[in-house]
């Protein structure tokens, strides 16, 4: 018979969904295999490949980055058992387990439900683990708490199986305030609050920005409204998503995200489609300012995240948990989880920095816990700083991986930790990914590395793209291009550059932004 | 620090990145990426004319064919299609080639506006050439000719024109108004016709002398005989002779049992014309056989072709080479022939041994027997002294000889290519430099790596060739193949991978993720430690590896890419690039301090029209 030839422009990843986003994990057990469509399906279980051969990840989604204790103890538990113990924080604040079995991907599934934790969604063509600025609860900044959004909107666009077949992933995340520490700007969809603080009589809502995103080509996302009431936030999420499914590519899987509609609509045109899908709907758009909503105050801080030990609105200290490399041990996972219900709020947080927080710990506990934490290997200070090194798994676990970017963490670890750079401790942050997806997101990082291999005059050698200057608003422009062994000598170039040229306390980024790349390039070519 | 790191060259098998290449290599990408293209004598630009018929352009098509194998209609129905033997698909695919013949024949079954003759290339140069013979080879030097600006008079033995298109090929395989139509583009082109006009050696002289140039395309017309004990000859029919009759109508009907000898393709045709005489097609008592000494695969027929000879009731006897004839009465009872069984090794004059079966003689009854083993040129026409070659311009300067004359039977693609290029030595001849040369016009097409098709296209059955039933075909003359349908068509022309798209791989901008192995549909993008270029940069071989480290080059290695564009959309760094490529006629133009400028002479005409239409 002669081939169907109805919908030509598509991926076959299109064909693949279309027949069906189920799966029978326990018959693929009894099989042993997994087939290819099933290995693409297996994503919207949170599911994928691992580099290993034979093993398979799963992606415990935490909206809003918030695990109960029991959750948390529960995770370490299925971790120990199924993933040789260990756990990874992401930069969208979940929990990857690695070293899965096909055979245990069922049990695995069963045994985080007995705690409410799923992998649903972790992974595929849908609404992605929705993010929050970790400090939401009890920011001093924050307008107002925007958790309980990041958790509504999860539940919401997950249970919409309408939204279950979107042309690829689709990520949002909410911020507390200006400052944005969840990343708006490189999300599908970055809510952040404003206005209506506590106590005072203006409105609240969010500034909605749209078509953000990292990978291959980055993008910094767009306003799509200065200002849209907070109760009818969630919907407008939903109106977006359906911008995103209708008008995707789903022929070029990369070309295929949102940020690339915003791209070839221009941005009026999605409003126009998002006030229709809206309209469609029945949520009214009353309210809605699309340009120049100016909040009564207006100030947020530049690095909040930089503040160690933060007191909360509570008054009680939040205290976080550098955990290097974002792995960590389930008897380490646990620990935490024990800390967290003798002296904090029963919950344990992950961070997008890929390190744990917890909250509400009474201040004179705080050092205590501290000891605690240090106990088991897990550091207490550095955060968002030059030692807050986030790398990706690299080659590690990741299949797409080009390098080993924990190879480069500990060549930096050293380098960053002299006593020289005390002073600029704060002013700069290093990401390294190990491929263009930009699992780290190198580059809105001060210094970003993006794994690759430098030809040679015969073979090739492990290197990394350089980027400076990236903030969570600006990207950071190519540097150069360095063999792996290279890396620490041109850091320690620009960073000593960044010390003889910075202005009172400005950061890598500003002082980049303010000078110029030049001086920073001559200082490493020299 | 010096971190500028040394690095093996970025290989690049264009010789610029965009515009036209004027490079040896880039002829030898050409050649190599568009198989079909390079298969093709006369260097028909295949993808390109089958992307316009996929998309419903058949005028555009057939003007690509018509410009460059000048019959389209003809070798759509004819052609010997070594294109298709080099087709790209039948590499990977067990479909079988692209029918780029019988798409050829589609699209100028279905043109709405009639083809008109192509524009002249060159300013009227006031030259004169004489072109002896009107068969495709004559009649392709004479356009060509023509084009260049030279004023051409084209003499014909007959009182028709097309050589053995019209009195060689039967018109239930090739019929005649498709040729004449043909000819007709050539004709009008203004070329002065004299037909009537039997060429001998002392005609030959006189044209010499009166003309700047003669070219002789007489094709092969004197027979080989065949040395038969017990026969004169007069009972042989040379099988020549026979096609000729029978095409000109005079060959009524025949009774008794026919044996032809023979295995080309006058062998074939006879056989299938004495069939429709004898009407032995339908079952008529009479036997129709083809006697050849070597098997099938050795025959000009394929293999396809043979079947329908058998379902035309033709008997196919191979293997066997003719001993002697028994004449009785005057007239012929039979032939006796020997059997043969294939020698193991060695060739006898590029085809295969084979070895007599002492003892294996037999006896095939019959009343005709046509001789069809070869024909061979008339030289005597060559001046006193002057003898072929194998070159197209004789020992006499003046006089340049082409098509099957020169070649020996060929086909019709093979004598339309030496038409063109002897119109180009005869054009250098006379005017003292070449005016016209071809080189790649390369464009960047930046659109995600469609090439206008997608890879379910490749994965299509390709449609068989309706025949007309056996019943229709005992009745007069009419064309045994039909012609593909609408649908057909559309099929048969979307399979084509559209070679004429280069896929490649920037190696400065390549980080070696391979990302791209992981999509790709074959083993077309390989990890490479050495990559070897010959002496022009075209790349001949490589090493191959699994380390990383090893991995000098991540390299598409075109021979088996089928342009699905899955690596480009797939690279996060963009190193892909996909460019289209044309072979490109261009002529050059000196500039005030004497350097060579090549243009597109398509450019130029557009360029000439245009400025017509101002005034
Ligand atoms: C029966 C048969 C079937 C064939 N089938 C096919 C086929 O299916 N596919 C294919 O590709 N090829 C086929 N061929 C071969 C093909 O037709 C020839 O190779 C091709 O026509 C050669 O072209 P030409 O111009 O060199 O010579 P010709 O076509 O032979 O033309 C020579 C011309 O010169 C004229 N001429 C000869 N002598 C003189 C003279 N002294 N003065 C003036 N004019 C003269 C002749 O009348 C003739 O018109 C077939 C040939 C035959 C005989
Ligand atoms: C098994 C290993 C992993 C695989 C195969 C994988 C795959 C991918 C892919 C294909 C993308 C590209 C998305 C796009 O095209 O936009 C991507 C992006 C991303 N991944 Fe991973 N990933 C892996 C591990 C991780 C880890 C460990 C983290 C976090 C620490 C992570 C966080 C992210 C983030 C934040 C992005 C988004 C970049 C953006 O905004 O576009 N991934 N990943
Ligand atoms: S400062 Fe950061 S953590 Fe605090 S509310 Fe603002 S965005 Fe959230
Ligand atoms: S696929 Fe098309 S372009 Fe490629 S060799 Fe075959 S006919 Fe030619
Ligand atoms: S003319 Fe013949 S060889 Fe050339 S492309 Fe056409 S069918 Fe093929
Ligand atoms: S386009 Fe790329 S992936 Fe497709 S066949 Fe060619 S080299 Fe392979
Ligand atoms: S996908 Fe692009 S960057 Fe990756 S190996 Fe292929 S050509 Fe190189």
């Amino acid at each position: 018979m002669q081939r169907r030839l109805q919908f030509l422009r598509r991926s076959e990843d299109e064909d693949i969904k279309d027949a069906g986003l189920v799966l029978d994990f326990d018959e693929m057990a009894r099989k042993g295999v997994m087939s290819k469509e099933e290995k693409n399906v297996a994503k919207w279980y949170g599911i994928y490949a691992s580099r290993q051969p034979g093993n398979h990840m799963a992606r415990i989604v935490i909206p809003g980055g918030v695990l109960t204790s029991t959750q948390a103890r529960n995770i370490a538990k299925v971790s120990e058992k199924f993933a040789m113990g260990k756990l990874n924080i992401t930069t969208r604040t979940s929990i990857q387990l690695h070293w899965l079995k096909l055979g245990s991907l069922a049990d695995i599934m069963r045994a985080l439900a007995d705690e409410g934790s799923t992998t649903r969604h972790g992974c595929g063509d849908v609404t992605r683990n929705v993010t929050a600025c970790p400090l939401a609860e009890t920011c001093r900044y924050r307008r107002f708490n925007v958790l309980p959004f990041a958790q509504r909107t999860a539940r919401r666009l997950g249970d919409s199986h309408d939204l279950d077949n979107l042309p690829r992933k689709f990520k949002i995340s909410y911020s507390g305030c200006g400052a944005g520490c969840a990343q708006p700007f490189i999300n599908c969809v970055g809510a952040i609050a404003v206005g209506g603080r506590e106590g005072s009589e203006e409105p609240r809502g969010f500034k909605v920005v749209i078509g953000g995103g990292m990978g291959a080509t980055p993008f910094i996302a767009k306003e799509l409204f200065s200002f849209v009431p907070a109760e009818r936030m969630v919907d407008l999420t939903r109106a977006i998503a359906l911008l995103f499914r209708d008008h995707g590519d789903r022929f070029n899987r990369s070309k295929a995200r949102l940020k690339y509609v915003v791209e070839r609509y221009g941005i009026e045109r999605c409003r126009e489609i998002v006030i229709e899908n809206l309209r469609a709907e029945g949520v009214s758009t009353e309210g809605f300012v699309v340009e120049g909503f100016r909040e009564a105050d207006a100030s947020y801080p530049d690095r909040p995240l930089a503040e160690e030990d933060t007191v909360g609105t509570d008054g009680s200290v939040t205290l976080r948990i550098m955990v290097p490399k974002g792995e960590m041990g389930h008897r380490q996972l646990k620990r935490v989880a024990e800390l967290s219900e003798i002296y904090g709020d029963q919950r344990v947080r992950t961070t997008n920095r890929q390190n744990l927080e917890l909250h509400g710990i009474p201040k004179e506990n705080a050092e205590e816990v501290k000891r605690e934490i240090r106990k088991i290997g897990l550091g207490t200070t550095g955060f968002y700083g030059l030692r807050d090194i986030v790398p990706c798994v690299g080659t590690t676990y990741c299949p797409k991986a080009v390098s080993e970017t924990r190879a480069l963490y500990d060549l930096l670890q050293p380098l960053v930790a002299q006593p020289k750079y005390a002073g600029i401790e704060k002013a700069a942050v290093i990401n390294i990914t190990g491929c263009p997806n930009s699992c780290s997101p190198y580059r809105i990082a001060d210094i970003g590395f993006r794994g690759s291999r430098i030809r040679e005059e015969l073979g090739s050698t492990e290197g990394y793209e350089v980027t400076l200057g990236g903030t969570p608003e600006r990207l950071g422009e190519v540097f150069g291009e360095f063999k792996r062994d290279d890396c620490p000598g041109v850091v320690e170039k620009i960073l000593d550059t960044f010390i003889a040229l910075r202005s009172e306390a400005e950061s890598l980024s500003d002082c980049v932004l303010r000078v110029g790349a030049e001086p920073f390039k001559k200082a490493v070519y020299e | 620090m010096n971190y500028q790191y040394r690095k093996a060259p970025n290989p690049t098998e264009f010789s610029v990145f965009t515009g036209l290449g004027t490079a040896a290599l880039d002829l030898k990408t050409l050649a190599r990426d568009v198989p079909c293209q390079a298969a093709c004598p006369a260097k028909t630009d295949v993808p390109a004319y089958i992307a316009l018929i996929s998309r419903g352009e058949n005028e555009a098509a057939y003007r690509v064919n018509q410009e460059d194998n000048v019959f389209p209609g003809v070798l759509g129905r004819v052609c010997t299609k070594p294109c298709e033997a080099a087709c790209r698909y039948a590499w990977t695919n067990a479909e079988g080639p692209v029918q780029i013949c019988h798409l050829k024949r589609s699209a100028a079954d279905r043109l709405k506006t009639p083809p008109t003759p192509l524009p002249p290339w060159f300013q009227e140069t006031g030259r004169r050439v004489a072109v002896v013979g009107g068969g495709p080879a004559g009649l392709t030097a004479a356009r060509e000719l023509r084009r260049y600006g030279h004023r051409v008079t084209l003499f014909e033995r007959e009182d028709h024109l097309g050589g053995m298109m019209v009195d060689g090929i039967p018109s239930f395989r090739l019929p005649l108004p498709t040729i004449e139509q043909e000819i007709k583009l050539i004709t009008d082109s203004g070329i002065d016709v004299r037909l009537g006009s039997d060429v001998d050696r002392s005609g030959l002289a006189k044209l010499l002398e009166s003309y700047d140039a003669v070219c002789v395309a007489t094709g092969t017309m004197k027979a080989k005989s065949l040395d038969l004990p017990g026969i004169d000859g007069a009972e042989v029919i040379p099988g020549l002779r026979f096609m000729k009759q029978y095409n000109a109508g005079v060959v009524k009907s025949m009774k008794g049992d026919v044996v032809v000898i023979g295995g080309g393709f006058t062998a074939v045709d006879c056989a299938r014309s004495c069939a429709r005489a004898a009407r032995r097609i339908v079952g008529a008592d009479d036997r129709v056989t083809i006697a050849y000494r070597r098997t099938e695969h050795h025959m000009a027929a394929e293999m396809d072709e043979l079947e329908e000879i058998r379902l035309e009731n033709i008997d196919v006897r191979t293997l066997v080479t003719p001993v002697k004839a028994k004449v009785e009465n005057g007239s012929l009872r039979s032939v006796v022939f020997q059997r043969n069984v294939m020698g193991d090794d060695g060739s006898d004059a590029g085809k295969p041994r084979i070895v007599p079966i002492p003892g294996s003689e037999f006896e095939l009854p019959c009343s005709h027997l046509i001789v069809a083993i070869g024909q061979d040129a008339e030289t005597e026409i060559l001046p006193e002294g002057i003898a072929l070659a194998d070159r197209q311009q004789t020992a006499e300067p003046k006089l340049f000889v082409t098509g099957d004359f020169l070649t020996g039977s060929l086909d019709v693609i093979h004598a339309v290519a030496d038409g063109k290029s002897v119109a180009d030595e005869i054009d250098r001849f006379l005017v003292g430099e070449v005016r016209k040369k071809f080189h790649v016009s390369i464009e960047l097409i930046d659109n995600d790596g469609e090439t206008g098709r997608f890879r379910d296209h490749d994965l299509q059955e390709a449609p068989a060739m309706p025949l007309r039933s056996i019943v229709e075909r005992a009745v007069g003359n009419a064309e045994v193949e039909k012609g593909l349908s609408d649908e057909a068509t559309r099929v048969a022309s979307s399979r084509c991978y559209l070679c004429n798209h280069k896929f490649e791989i920037n190696q400065d901008s390549c980080i070696h993720c391979d990302w791209c192995i992981d999509v790709a549909p074959r083993d077309c993008i390989k990890k490479v430690s050495r990559l070897f270029v010959d002496e022009v940069g075209s790349p001949r071989e490589y090493v191959q590896t699994d380390v990383a480290a090893e991995a000098t080059y991540i390299y598409i290695d075109s021979d088996n890419c089928i342009r699905c564009g899955k690596c480009l959309r797939v690279c996060p760094t963009g190193a892909i690039t996909m460019r289209k490529m044309e072979r490109t006629a261009c002529c050059s133009t000196k500039n005030a301090a004497g350097e060579v400028r090549w243009e597109r002479l398509t450019a130029r005409l557009d360029e000439r029209k245009a400025a017509r239409g101002r005034t």
